[in-house]
């Protein structure tokens, strides 16, 4: 909110600091200064008030309180006069409320033959000045009291008001008002308005309507000061996006007390701006009288909680200059604060005024003394950044994508209704671009391959590798799921090499009983699209499935302009860390050569290379160390439907070196248990 | 055939021999099996006596002649050949090394990690919650009522409710987390204090998107709780936290603030030396309401929490200019760290 160093001035009886000066102390004591401009003769202030403080300091009144506390200087207050009713020609105004938890009190002035027109040039220009603009003297009047004091003043026409009366009501669904600024609004249930005997007139603490607004011609208002329920408020100018300096006020809750100060005030501008007039009646429905509330300050609760020994001298001052009185008792201080402090309720709220005025600054850093005992290590944490150092080992980098997709993705990427239902949708997205909340990270982990892809188009082209570890969302029964996941890309990458980066990761969390078994299609875990059901896998950890590995379907690679094979895999990280272990045994090498003797076997091209291992391993007892695959062959010098593997098998004993005799027997028992399958041939 | 001659014949092969093959050879033909010096020694046996004694003698000669000889000449063929190799074999060092593969992590896990480390040697723990929360954790437990304008410092993500939702009771509305507090609730729910605390995790606002705003982005939250914690002693641990963080001094300023969780709350602003303050994040000494929540006696615990950006920190370590760069899965800009 702009504020106007001349017209902060009035409220306080020093001089104010040089601008720069009060920007740093507002800065360091009160609130954030977002600039402060120089005009002709003047300095304007952006200032932004907290939240919290709202209630007393939207308005210069408020500030100037805030300067007369940080600078130890005095209030000087605007004058105001005693409301006196004349005697007049008007029928008394009937003002009912519905609840008086909707309305906490409502108060308003009858005057009787008003002067509408010009606001004298002071008024004019303290408005301008704060970028309001100047109407007609009845309506700056009101801006002018609200902008001094925090209270919201509104004027209605007297003679507009059908019937002299007013119920300030919730709306009822559907019901339409025009306001002054000419907004046809459709209201909801429970917005709060004013009718008379037949019509909406206002919005309640928003927008006055249009019908029951002042003109030139006016000759007698209605001045109201009112306090609304701030839920209600800001729950209907959330609703109708509608923002007016009066609603914002209303939203963070008034003092109800400030009615009657505000329309003191503007009895004393009455004459001051020409409106002239007699008051003929009061409203004041006042059915909560709000008592001051009183605080108890325990003597060392400063101390303990600040870290700083203040004087109870000092605070009793800081406290006073805020406008609270002060009772020294022999453990405590009784505080009463002001009923315009709507936020001072608890002990730590008086901490905060009197560390903010006091300075923070002057709190010195002091360690706090603590247990050394070591806090219990974060296991998942641990495994996830050796997950992450794993990739790194093996030269991928690490990506971060966006949580959020839409319906782009959901075209580029083939997605099927069934899939997206599955998928967490905002209700109220940014765009359709980010619409929904991801259910698998390859599809961004895919278009940052195209897009890499397309930047180094003129460059030699490397082969990509990264990987991410995040989030994904889907719901099912009700239910939001929440899964971390893994998830790698290879740019030119197919399922072996997936599988040798799947065996490399397992290996070095510790797991062992890993095993690979086809791809199946269950949708509601992997996005059948996503894969090549012929070149992938489903990894396997004491048979429990943790993820999917191998080839992307090409059909997708090529949607986001990649032609070569990508390898992918994609594992949940929740799943594999239960399963991690730290335990690693050191077991000793041989110290005894080892021979290697090698096997090449024609079968058919279905045969897993597993059962052939598994054949070589039972035949080739103990003392085969290793049984290594480097060739698998399928090629036009078979027959039809054959393929060759071939392996180095590894012959080492623990004992001893073994003899060419020893290791030539064994080998031989190899090849005769490998050829009593009568598909399989060993090459000769 | 003559000693003599024998010798000028030897030593011309040897110093013929252009390599160690030819070398080789010449050795074989001279003291091989079947060499001429060979053959003359064994002859020997068949002569007199006082001939063998000279002729023997000679020969002998002889052959010492020829492997002292063929040593050294084989010593300087070997020398030439590995001179010539040398310069067969010469390098440009102002060539390319050959480029290798090496992996990267992302700067966010970086400085997530490093912040992590400080905070832990200072024997704060871990802990992570999820990134869809209730609105009970993210508002609620926090003393942020609904219908209250303080809610507006939070613009939010709402979920669509899962059709057939069995939660339909009030504040169990679902949303993106706006921030790592929700974690404070979750945790102090289920430990009781002292406790000393950091969250890291990815968090998500409503905001228009530019150079320093996005939709998601990550947040370190911490939170101590013990007897007497107080201002004092959070400025001492966060102050000790950036300069371990930039590895120089600096020095830190708390602002007044609001935030419905905190009582009293902070701006917290650093410098390095005498250089302009930067905004570094939001922070407070815990409201009792919600140790009420939690199921604490107000009072009897004090703590302070704090909230810090680690974009925001990331950007500053590495001076990036804009946000997007971090999520944009650009290799170049992601290689370079």
């Amino acid at each position: 909110m702009l504020f106007s160093y001349n017209w902060l001035q009035e409220y306080v009886k020093k001089e104010l600091p040089k601008p720069e000066k009060l920007a740093e102390l507002l800065n360091m004591h009160s609130f954030e200064v977002e600039n402060f401009k120089k005009t002709k003769d003047d300095w304007i202030f952006d200032i932004k008030v907290l939240p919290n403080r709202a209630h007393d300091c939207l308005c210069h009144t408020g500030i100037a309180r805030e300067i007369a506390a940080i600078t130890k200087g005095r209030m000087q207050l605007p004058k105001t006069k005693k409301i006196k009713t004349q005697k007049g020609k008007l029928a008394p105004l009937k003002v009912r409320i519905q609840s008086s938890e909707l309305v906490p009190r409502y108060t308003a002035l009858v005057i009787e033959g008003v002067t509408v027109g010009k606001s004298p040039k002071w008024l004019k220009e303290r408005l301008q000045s704060v970028g309001v603009n100047s109407i007609d003297n009845v309506v700056d009047l009101a801006n002018f009291v609200m902008l001094e004091l925090g209270q919201p003043l509104h004027a209605f026409d007297y003679d507009r008001i059908e019937g002299n009366q007013m119920f300030i009501r919730e709306a009822k669904k559907g019901e339409k008002l025009e306001t002054l600024d000419e907004k046809a609004l459709t209201l909801s249930e429970g917005m709060l308005v004013i009718q008379d005997a037949h019509r909406l007139i206002d919005l309640a603490g928003i927008k006055g309507g249009k019908v029951s607004g002042i003109s030139h011609n006016t000759e007698n208002i209605v001045l109201q000061a009112a306090n609304f329920n701030a839920a209600s408020i800001y729950q209907t100018k959330s609703k109708l996006q509608y923002q007016t300096p009066a609603a914002n006020i209303y939203a963070h809750q008034i003092d109800p007390s400030l009615t009657i100060e505000a329309l003191e005030r503007a009895a004393e501008l009455l004459s001051e701006l020409k409106i002239q007039g007699k008051i003929t009646q009061v409203v004041d429905i006042n059915p909560q009288k709000v008592k001051p509330k009183r605080i108890v300050l325990p003597m060392h609760f400063l101390e303990s909680l600040l870290g700083i020994p203040i004087l109870q001298k000092e605070t009793k001052q800081i406290l006073q200059s805020l406008d609270c009185k002060v009772k020294m008792r022999q453990s405590h201080m009784e505080v009463t604060v002001p009923l315009r402090r709507v936020d001072l309720t608890i002990p730590e709220d008086l901490a905060e005024e009197i560390g903010r005025i006091h300075g923070y600054e002057t709190i010195p850093a002091i360690f706090p003394t603590v247990s050394l005992a070591l806090p219990p290590k974060n296991s998942e944490l641990l495994w996830q950044e050796k997950i992450r150092d794993a990739f790194k080992e093996i030269g991928f980098t690490e990506v971060y994508n966006y949580s959020l997709l839409g319906e782009k993705d959901f075209s580029q990427f083939f997605y099927s209704k069934k899939e997206k239902d599955g998928l967490v949708a905002l209700e109220n997205p940014q765009s359709s671009d980010f619409s929904h909340l991801r259910g698998s990270l390859m599809e961004n982990l895919l278009k940052n391959v195209g897009d890499n892809q397309k930047k180094t188009r003129l460059t030699a082209r490397r082969v990509i590798r990264i990987f991410e570890i995040g989030n994904v969302f889907s719901k099912d029964q009700g239910k939001f799921n929440q899964t971390h996941m893994l998830g790698a890309i290879v740019s030119d990458g197919g399922f072996y090499e997936m599988k040798g980066i799947c065996d490399f990761l397992l290996n070095s969390l510790g797991i062992t009983d890993i095993s690979y078994d086809e791809y199946q299609a269950t949708p509601e875990k992997s996005r059948s699209a996503l894969w090549n059901k012929a070149k992938s896998a489903e990894l396997k950890v004491d048979s429990q499935e943790i993820g999917f590995l191998g080839e992307i379907s090409s059909a997708l690679a090529s949607s986001v302009k990649i032609t070569k094979p990508v390898g992918a895999l994609s594992i949940n990280v929740d799943k594999l860390i239960l399963l991690a272990s730290e335990e690693k045994a050191y077991q000793v090498p041989s110290r005894f050569p080892a021979s290697t003797r090698d096997i090449a076997i024609l079968v058919p091209l279905q045969t897993k290379v597993s059962e052939v291992m598994n054949v070589i391993e039972r035949a080739g007892g103990t003392l085969v160390s290793d049984i290594d695959l480097f060739d698998i062959y399928e090629g036009e010098n078979f027959e039809q439907g054959k393929k060759s593997l071939a392996f180095h098998i590894v012959y080492q004993a623990d004992d001893r070196t073994l003899t060419a005799l020893e290791v030539d027997t064994m080998h031989n028992q190899i090849i005769k248990a490998v050829q009593e399958n009568p598909e399989w041939e060993v090459r000769k | 055939m003559d000693i003599q001659e024998l010798k000028n014949k030897a030593k011309e092969a040897l110093k013929t021999a252009s390599n160690l093959e030819e070398l080789q050879s010449a050795y074989k033909a001279y003291l091989g099996k079947k060499g001429e010096v060979t053959l003359i020694l064994r002859s020997l046996a068949e002569l007199k006596p006082a001939l063998r004694k000279t002729k023997g003698k000679e020969a002998n000669e002889l052959r010492d002649f020829f492997k002292d000889a063929f040593k050294q000449r084989s010593k300087e063929l070997r020398r030439l050949q590995s001179q010539k190799q040398k310069n067969r074999e010469r390098i440009d060092v102002t060539a390319p090394g050959k480029r290798l593969q090496e992996g990267h992590l992302h700067p966010l896990t970086q400085v997530q990690r490093k912040a992590q480390e400080i905070f832990q040697a200072m024997g704060f723990v871990v802990v992570q919650g999820p990134e869809i929360e209730t609105e009970w954790y993210n508002f609620d437990a926090l003393n942020i009522p609904a219908d209250h304008p303080a809610r507006d410092m939070w613009n939010t993500f709402w979920l669509k409710q899962p059709e057939n939702s069995k939660f339909e009771i009030r504040n169990s509305k679902f949303l993106l987390r706006t921030h790592t507090s929700p974690v404070q609730a979750r945790y102090m729910e289920t430990h009781q204090p002292p406790l000393r605390i950091v969250v890291p995790g990815r968090v998500f606002r409503y905001e228009a998107i530019d150079a320093h705003h996005l939709f998601n982005f990550y947040q370190l939250e911490g939170l101590m709780v013990g007897k007497n914690i107080s201002v004092g002693n959070f400025k001492a641990v966060i102050q000790e936290f950036y300069r371990q963080f930039f590895e120089k001094p600096v020095s830190i300023r708390l602002r007044p603030s609001y935030f419905p969780f905190t009582e009293p709350s902070f701006e917290i602003d650093m410098r390095f030396g005498k250089s302009d303050w930067l905004e570094m994040m939001g922070a407070g000494m815990v409201h009792p309401n919600v140790f009420k929540t939690a199921g604490y006696i107000p009072r009897q615990w004090t703590g302070f929490a704090f909230g810090m950006g680690l974009d925001r920190l990331c950007m500053m370590k590495y001076k990036i200019p804009d946000i997007r760069l971090l999520y944009s899965g650009d290799l170049k800009f992601l290689q370079q760290f």
